[in-house]
């Protein structure tokens, strides 16, 4: 139990370790990604999207799933979003980016938890319904911001972007959730042992639908900053976000395989991701390098988490038994 | 009940799939005449048979419970090495060889990465997608061009009976013998029993890791066929052309009845699904219907066929119990 914990912090303190190391190096190439304006309005602005979708996708991969239609969720959420918008205001606009999100999330949901078909093939037959739907609703012309999202697109409270304000509520509410709620709890049950969880009382489908909701709600607040921040967002604009939430989330050291997970890894791996992203593009370097670099650090982040698993599982395995209920505390 | 019985043997998956299929010839024949002209039913047949070929490797990958999403950008590496190979004038029979060699060889790097390090394949192969896409923009300057006209010789030229394409040809050369495969080979069961139960797998005595590995392998080498189908079509090859078609691999596989649970799927199934998914966007074009609504048409498919599997087999399942 104890060398687990270290491990555990230890991870997170080597992810602090990549990000301070990552930023100085860029840094030291070029003095200007030093700028405390820089940093605020660029750095964290164009990886806001992607920390609100980790967030969720935490809880989603800690009960064992993905999400592999978030970013597509996003895109019909924001795109019905401004055609309300457009006809009926900014509220309605919202209310209905909101509502989309959380009927997206829900359709999901069920399927996954009622139906049990396997989240992989669920989500990955609604990333192509809300894209398709996103497409022909649209028919692949641009929507624009309206004047709520370009607010919270681009509003600046005591020089910070707003919607940095909303991602640290939010952060800290989900960690909350994760690592100190009964419902926190009930999702690690669930990750390491579904049927357990369920004869020792859970309702386990609720609380996986509910992560899935959760997804899509977190997916309308990305609606909303990301039309407000590019003024116009076409069907085709979240096709590729997925794989980024997902890298955030595996860096920030989950399992993809679920029952581990920590919701403070995912918060560091947004800004590693954050700064590699912008710092790279000050460094000149094209965006296609970018991917790479990403690629690269997602495995090597990868080898060394499954390295530290492989030695700790060797250590732990003669007292199997008395460490298998430690890391967990009793449910109730 | 021995009628019922017999009959039940016929109601698979692949079964209700076929039904399906027919249902929606016969509705296309009915409200979309146009569909059947030879020259449409041509090219769906072109895209079938690339879809097809890279989702039965998919599909061999599926059934141990792995999976691929590198698929899209290894085939786009490949068709820019086939191009590359192309440019220097080589007949296709070269091309071919080159690119199931390449194929083979980095699709055997993600199966050393998954079964080595022991990480997860959807992240592993999340990870080397990234960085092939990242790769082949840089080494590439926009696109290869001014290809010679013997590049597109299988495409163009090699058609059975001046109609039909190659590329049909092989496609269900290697359909015939995935199939054979399947139903006969030792190492197919070896796929299906990793699938279901690896530990118990790895306590028969199968080398779970070589396994895999030859799997991914397999999956590599189709790739490569697939790249130089569609690298051939013409004389133009973009470092994109293939991103993002991993799903439609995935789809024919899993719309063709596999679980990406593992343990479970049929070629036959993977041939339906992947001649459904290949003609949708035609299909709803002819229907009148713009070309804009086919992802969300395909979804919906995909979708509501693995709930109806999955929740006729539920039903299943809780009736078995109770005559026990």
């Amino acid at each position: 139990m104890r060398v687990e914990n270290k491990l555990r912090i230890d991870f997170n303190a080597a992810l602090v370790f990549i990000l301070i190391i990552s930023f100085f190096l860029i840094a030291n190439q070029n003095p200007a990604f030093l700028s405390g304006e820089y940093i605020i309005s660029v750095v964290l602005k164009n990886a806001i999207e992607i920390g609100f979708l980790a967030l969720p996708m935490t809880i989603i991969i800690v009960t064992g799933g993905i999400d592999l239609s978030c970013g597509n969720m996003m895109v019909l959420a924001s795109m019905l979003g401004g055609i309300a918008a457009a006809k009926g205001g900014s509220l309605l606009g919202i209310a209905v980016t909101f509502l989309v999100g959380c009927a997206c999330g829900l359709l999901n949901g069920v399927i996954i938890a009622k139906i049990k078909v396997p989240a992989m093939v669920t989500t990955l037959a609604t990333m192509y319904l809300f894209l398709g739907i996103a497409r022909g609703i649209s028919k692949g012309v641009s929507i624009y911001s309206y004047p709520v999202t370009d607010f919270l697109g681009n509003a600046l409270v005591f020089g910070i972007p707003i919607q940095v304000y909303i991602y640290i509520i939010w952060a800290v509410i989900f960690v909350t959730i994760l690592q100190k709620s009964v419902y926190g709890r009930i999702i690690f049950a669930i990750g390491r042992n579904e049927g357990a969880a369920r004869y020792s009382g859970v309702n386990t489908e609720i609380a996986v639908i509910k992560a899935y909701v959760l997804e899509g709600v977190m997916a309308g607040f990305a609606a909303l900053t990301w039309i407000g921040r590019f003024t116009s967002l076409k069907y085709d604009a979240g096709t590729n976000l997925h794989m980024k939430v997902i890298t955030v989330v595996v860096l920030g050291g989950t399992s993809i395989l679920g029952g581990y997970g920590d919701m403070k890894g995912t918060i560091i791996a947004t800004l590693i991701i954050a700064v590699l992203n912008s710092g790279l593009t000050v460094m000149g370097m094209p965006v296609d390098a970018q991917t790479i670099v990403q690629g690269t650090v997602l495995l090597i982040s990868l080898t060394v988490y499954a390295l530290i698993n492989m030695q700790g599982k060797r250590k732990k395995r003669p007292k199997l038994q008395e460490s298998g209920g430690e890391k967990m505390q009793p449910l109730h | 009940m021995t009628t019922t019985k017999k009959f039940s043997r016929f109601r698979t998956t692949e079964f209700y799939l076929f039904v399906f299929l027919i249902a929606i010839l016969v509705f296309l024949k009915i409200f979309a005449a146009g569909f059947y002209d030879i020259n449409n039913v041509m090219s769906i047949l072109n895209r079938f048979s690339y879809i097809l070929i890279s989702a039965i490797g998919m599909n061999l990958i599926i059934i141990t419970s792995n999976i691929d999403v590198s698929a899209g950008a290894l085939i786009s590496a490949l068709c820019i090495i086939v191009a590359l190979i192309g440019k220097k004038g080589l007949n296709t029979g070269v091309l071919l060889i080159s690119a199931i060699a390449t194929g083979i060889l980095i699709s055997m790097v993600n199966g050393l990465i998954i079964t080595r390090l022991r990480i997860p394949a959807i992240v592993a192969t999340l990870a080397t997608t990234q960085i092939l896409q990242g790769i082949l923009p840089l080494s590439v300057n926009g696109s290869i061009y001014d290809l010679p006209v013997s590049f597109t010789w299988l495409a163009v030229k090699a058609k059975i009976f001046g109609l039909i394409p190659g590329s049909v040809v092989i496609a269900i050369v290697f359909a015939v013998i995935a199939i054979v495969f399947m139903k006969y080979s030792r190492y197919s069961r070896q796929l299906y029993a990793i699938g279901n139960n690896m530990t118990g797998a790895r306590l028969a005595g199968i080398n779970v890791n070589r396994v895999v590995i030859i799997s991914y392998m397999i999956a590599g080498g189709l790739y490569g066929v697939t790249s130089v189908i569609i690298a051939t079509g013409s004389q133009r090859v973009t470092p994109t052309m293939a991103n993002g078609m991993e799903m439609l691999f995935i789809a024919s596989a899993v719309l063709g009845g596999t679980s990406t649970t593992g343990g479970k799927g049929k070629i036959e199934g993977t041939v339906i699904g992947a001649l459904i998914l290949s003609m949708i966007s035609s299909a709803i074009n002819y229907l009148g219907i713009s070309s804009d609504w086919s992802d969300a048409v395909m979804g919906f498919i995909i979708l509501a066929s693995v709930v109806t599997t999955t929740y006729k087999k539920k039903k299943k399942r809780v009736i078995e119990g109770a005559e026990q």
